[in-house]
This record gives structure tokens, C-alpha cells and sequence, in this order.
């Protein structure tokens, strides 16, 4: 291959990486806009936080540091003398320049003429300038352009996701979220572990959780109750019509279900608390959100049966409540904690004392049952939260929470029901690296793994709110 | 088919009109009003019913008949009753 050929190849390679990138970009801006949700009432986040630049020619220059006692007529003479001109002194840093190149030489060329001059230079480098639409080579764009911030999720809301990474944000605590960041640095989740979310069903085709929905497995039988007959449960089990699937009709499932689940770093809306999980939806509330005991009971118990069946269901979130008193709902829930399953309720959301007006199931005094109060952005109890020094047991972010709603869309929303999901999420988080972890150990690990705030001294018994890196300890 | 602010009141008195057995016309609004409720049953919930925890925004609906109020409840999926001779209605679902 002779020497033009060379420079033939090369200019063709330099344009493919950089048709590569373009469309690459308009690949991560059709996917924000496909966050866009249709028209709704609700309060909707989906803007994107990053801000495409156009890309841009840029002169090749360098940073050359010139040695003590070098002046600037000196550094601009030798400049000039190479057809270059300084086009800044950087002041916090003795002698650094940055050259600019004027006659369009080689920039590794260019570096080496002044590297030669010993006497005078102590280094020359190329400037290298790295933005999100910069042609890069591939293995540098997933370094450097998916996670721009190592750690962070490439997900475009999750700045927007508070109460995992909160800096502050509309007027929001720094550092009033559950750690997140941290305890991603020990585990994403794992698809090993399976969450119930009882509920109003989850919308199981939503692009951010059906990669993390459960599916039936072969090997495990469909559901068959000896008095409803047989369920259509390939997707998980739909206590108010058993012929059809468990897809919510509401979006409050499917808000509980994101929050404890949405795939993260898959470049798609928000990120869940684990990026990775089996979502299983139980679905006895109908579209307005309600249901009856009775129904919840039956959901409970196929849970159980499930997991009886081999299928690692160790959380059942429950994001509902009502003050009223059912000893087969505390029963069907034992069954669940004795099947080894942690069931994760919400305090309630009158803004009382459950001490003193309880609410049901959170109130049950089981060894697997853990109710949970909300917090705002400011670490500060929700006003409408409920709390009890006796009967409620830890806070969480559940105020203007980001999740996934139904359509492919996204909405803030506030309540007990949010925070629940919290802990269901950091529950599965220890779980995924403590697989064997019995129940009654993992809510104690949860108690014991917050950090205690003020706002929640002699309202809660912890005293404290979840802190996710603790809970995954080591 | 889901209510709106302005079918959810008629729909309230209708069913004040037929639990007191008094014409429609002898039914006046007082007040109707956007508002937030405590959980998806909007505060109001039937004995041994549960509902999702989550603050929900719907219709108080305020009537007046005979110089008593009632008060009901409504979003686009639901029209309840509060407090009628000591108990909470699900008019519809």
C-alpha cells in the first residue's frame, strides 16, 4: 500500500467516526424525546440534561510550560518564529501557554518542535479537547460519553431523581437522598431477586421495566386456585379479572414498580434503585386505585405459593393502606414472612399518629412487616406523612418522586406510596449481594442502616432515613 | 367513561336527589373545587377498603339540601359520598 492510499484510508476512517457520533447523537435525542408523555394533568418531568453542542472545527494547539524566567516577548518571538501566536498565559500556572498554530501543521509535529527546545520548554502537549459529540473512538465514547461522570447512570432524568443524588436541586438538601451512588459502587441489583409490587399492576411494556419484569418461568406451573379456577399469570397475577394480565389501568403500580426497578443506565428515562431485578406485579387494586381486603389477600396468598413453587419472590411491596383492621390480611402476611418474604408497607398519608389511629397493614406487628413515613427534599417529614415512634419504623424520599408512569411516560408524584418503594428497592439491593439473608436479618439491617435526622427524633422508631450504601455494607 | 368536574357534580345530585327522595331542582351546589386527597380513595374510603397511598388530585363537591350540606368527592375514575349517616359511599366506580 503506498503513502497516498495510507492518507486515503485515514480521512475515510476520520469521516466514518465522525458520521458514527452524529448519528449516535440523534440516536440519545430520539430517545429522550421518546420519554415525552402524552398530554395529562399530571406534573411531568422529560427534559433532557444534556445540551448537544454543534460540533465544531478546532485549531490544533497546545500547552507548552516554559521554563523559569522565560519571558512572555520571549515565549510570543519563539511563537512567531513557527508561524504560531500565544493565544493565553495561564496564570495559576507558572509559564504555561497555550500555543496556537497557525499555519495548520501537524499538531504532534508541532508538539515535538518544542519539546526540542530544551533549553527553554519543559513540556509540550497536545490539547486535547473531549465533548459529548467530539468523533472519539468507540472505546472512548463508553468512558467518557455514556458515563460522563463515572458511577453516575447515563439515564437523562436521573437528575431529576432526587431522592437517589440529591445536590441540592429545586432548593432540595444536598445529600438528603438514600446514598445511592454509593451503594451502586457494591451492587446494581440482580435479576435473581424477585419484588411484588401489589398493587394496581405494573405496564409491563414500558420501556424502562420490561427488561426487569418477571416472567412465569417453564418449569414453574400457571396458577390454579382451586375455587378461581385457573390464571393467565405468564406475567404475574391479576386478582381483579384472572382471565387477563396484570397490566395497570391506573400508573400507580407501575410509578411503585420504577422507582424500585426502572433499568438503569440503559440511556431511558430514570434509573431505579436497581438496575437489575425480577419486577413480579400483583395486581388487586383497579383503575381508580382501591381494592378490597379480600383481594389482597388472594394476591398475597399467590405469592406465596409461587415462591413455594421456586420462584425468589423476598419483598412485597404494598404502597396502600386504610385504617381498617383486618386479622386475615395480618395472617395472610405472616404467611408471607414465614415463606421468607419481607412485606414493605406504607404509614399512611392523613398526617397523624399511627400510635395513636393506626393504619393497616403497615401498623401489623409482624417480624416481616416494615412501614415506612415520607420525606421531602429537605429531609424533613412530609406534612402529610404519618409517623409513630412505636409503630413506624423508618423514613424515605417520598415527596415530588420522578417514576415511570403509564404510556412510556414520567411523572412526579408524593405520598407514603413512594417511599415504600424505597426500601422494597434497598431491600432487593442487600439481597442481590446477600442472596441467603433471612427475613427477619433484613429487616433489621434496614432498621439499622439510616442516618438519623433530627426532623424524625421521637416520630419514627429509627429514628432515621434509609441510607442505601450503609444497608449494602462492605 | 371517566367523570369531569362538571358531570361528577351532576352525577352527586342525582344520587342526593334519589337518597332523600327530593327532586333535583331542590338541590343547589355550594361549591365545587379542585383539591388534593390524602390516598386514592380520596380520603373517603368504604369499611375494609384499601387504597394506593398517593396524594391524589380530584373534585370536593359541596351540596346543599333542605339547609344541609353534603359532601362528595370525585376524580375521573370515581364519585364518592362522605360521611352520609356515618358512612363513606362508592357512588361510582
Amino acid at each position: 500500500m503506498n503513502r497516498n492510499n495510507i492518507w486515503v484510508h485515514i480521512s475515510f476512517v476520520v469521516i466514518l467516526v465522525a458520521l458514527a457520533a452524529v448519528i449516535g447523537q440523534i440516536d440519545r435525542w430520539r430517545a429522550a424525546l421518546k420519554t415525552l408523555p402524552p398530554s395529562t394533568s399530571c406534573p411531568i418531568r422529560s427534559v433532557p440534561k444534556t445540551v448537544p453542542a454543534v460540533p465544531q472545527a478546532r485549531p490544533p494547539e497546545l500547552l507548552v510550560r516554559f521554563k523559569q524566567g522565560v519571558s512572555l516577548d520571549e515565549i510570543r518571538r519563539v511563537a512567531a518564529a513557527h508561524h504560531d501566536q500565544l493565544e493565553d498565559e495561564i496564570e495559576s500556572v507558572k509559564g504555561l501557554s497555550v500555543i496556537d498554530d497557525l499555519d495548520n501543521t501537524d499538531p504532534n509535529v508541532l508538539a515535538e518542535q518544542y519539546r526540542s527546545m530544551k533549553d527553554i520548554v519543559d513540556y509540550a502537549e497536545i490539547n486535547s479537547q473531549v465533548s459529548f459529540d467530539d468523533p472519539v473512538p468507540a472505546e472512548f465514547s463508553a468512558q467518557y460519553i455514556d458515563h460522563p461522570v463515572p458511577g453516575l447512570p447515563d439515564d437523562p432524568q436521573f437528575a431529576d431523581q432526587w431522592a437517589l443524588d440529591n445536590q441540592g436541586q429545586e432548593n432540595g438538601k444536598a445529600g438528603a437522598d438514600i446514598s445511592a451512588l454509593e451503594a451502586w459502587k457494591k451492587t446494581h441489583g440482580s435479576e435473581d431477586v424477585v419484588v411484588a409490587v401489589l398493587d394496581s399492576g405494573v405496564d409491563y411494556t414500558h420501556l424502562d421495566l420490561r427488561s426487569n419484569m418477571w416472567l412465569r418461568p417453564d418449569n414453574v406451573p400457571a396458577y390454579f386456585d382451586d375455587e378461581l379456577g385457573s390464571f393467565n399469570d405468564q406475567q404475574g397475577y391479576n386478582g381483579t379479572d384472572p382471565l387477563t394480565d396484570p397490566m395497570d389501568d391506573n400508573g400507580h403500580g407501575t410509578h411503585c414498580a420504577g422507582i424500585i426497578g426502572a433499568e438503569g443506565d440503559n440511556s431511558e428515562g430514570i434509573a431505579g434503585i436497581n438496575w437489575h431485578v425480577q419486577i413480579m406485579p400483583l395486581k388487586f387494586l383497579g383503575r381508580g386505585g382501591f381494592g378490597t381486603t379480600a383481594d389482597a389477600i388472594k394476591a398475597i396468598n399467590y405469592a406465596i405459593d409461587r415462591k413455594k413453587h421456586g420462584v425468589n419472590i423476598r419483598v412485597i411491596n404494598a404502597s396502600w393502606g386504610s385504617t381498617a383492621n383486618s386479622k386475615a390480611l395480618e395472617d395472610a402476611i405472616r404467611a408471607a414472612g414465614d415463606a421468607g418474604i419481607l412485606f414493605v408497607a406504607a404509614a399512611g398519608n392523613d398526617g397523624s399518629d399511627n400510635d395513636r389511629r393506626p393504619h393497616y397493614p403497615s401498623n401489623y406487628d409482624l417480624p416481616n412487616v416494615i412501614s415506612v413515613a415520607a420525606l421531602d427534599r429537605n429531609d424533613q417529614l412530609a406534612s402529610f406523612s404519618n409517623w409513630g415512634v412505636k409503630t413506624v419504623h423508618v423514613a424515605a424520599p417520598g415527596k415530588d418522586i420522578l417514576s415511570t408512569w403509564l404510556g412510556d411516560a414520567y411523572r412526579d408524584a408524593s405520598g407514603t406510596s413512594m417511599a415504600a418503594p424505597q426500601i422494597s428497592g434497598v431491600a432487593a439491593l442487600i439481597l442481590a449481594k446477600e442472596p441467603n439473608l433471612s427475613v427477619e436479618k433484613l429487616k433489621e439491617r434496614i432498621l439499622k442502616s439510616v442516618d438519623k435526622l433530627d426532623s424524625l427524633n421521637g416520630k419514627i422508631a429509627s429514628g432515621g432515613r434509609i441510607d442505601a450504601a450503609k444497608a449494602v455494607g462492605n | 367513561m371517566g367523570f369531569t368536574k362538571d358531570t361528577a357534580a351532576d352525577r352527586a345530585k342525582h344520587d342526593l336527589a334519589n337518597r332523600l327522595g327530593i327532586p333535583e331542582a331542590d338541590i343547589k351546589i355550594q361549591n365545587v373545587s379542585d383539591k388534593d386527597f390524602p390516598d386514592m380513595a380520596l380520603g373517603v374510603p368504604e369499611n375494609g377498603e384499601m387504597s394506593g397511598q398517593m396524594i391524589s388530585s380530584g373534585w370536593q363537591i359541596v351540596l346543599d339540601a333542605g339547609g344541609n350540606d353534603y359532601e362528595y368527592r370525585a376524580d375521573k375514575y370515581q364519585l364518592r359520598l362522605r360521611d352520609f349517616k356515618g358512612k363513606n359511599y362508592v357512588i361510582e366506580k
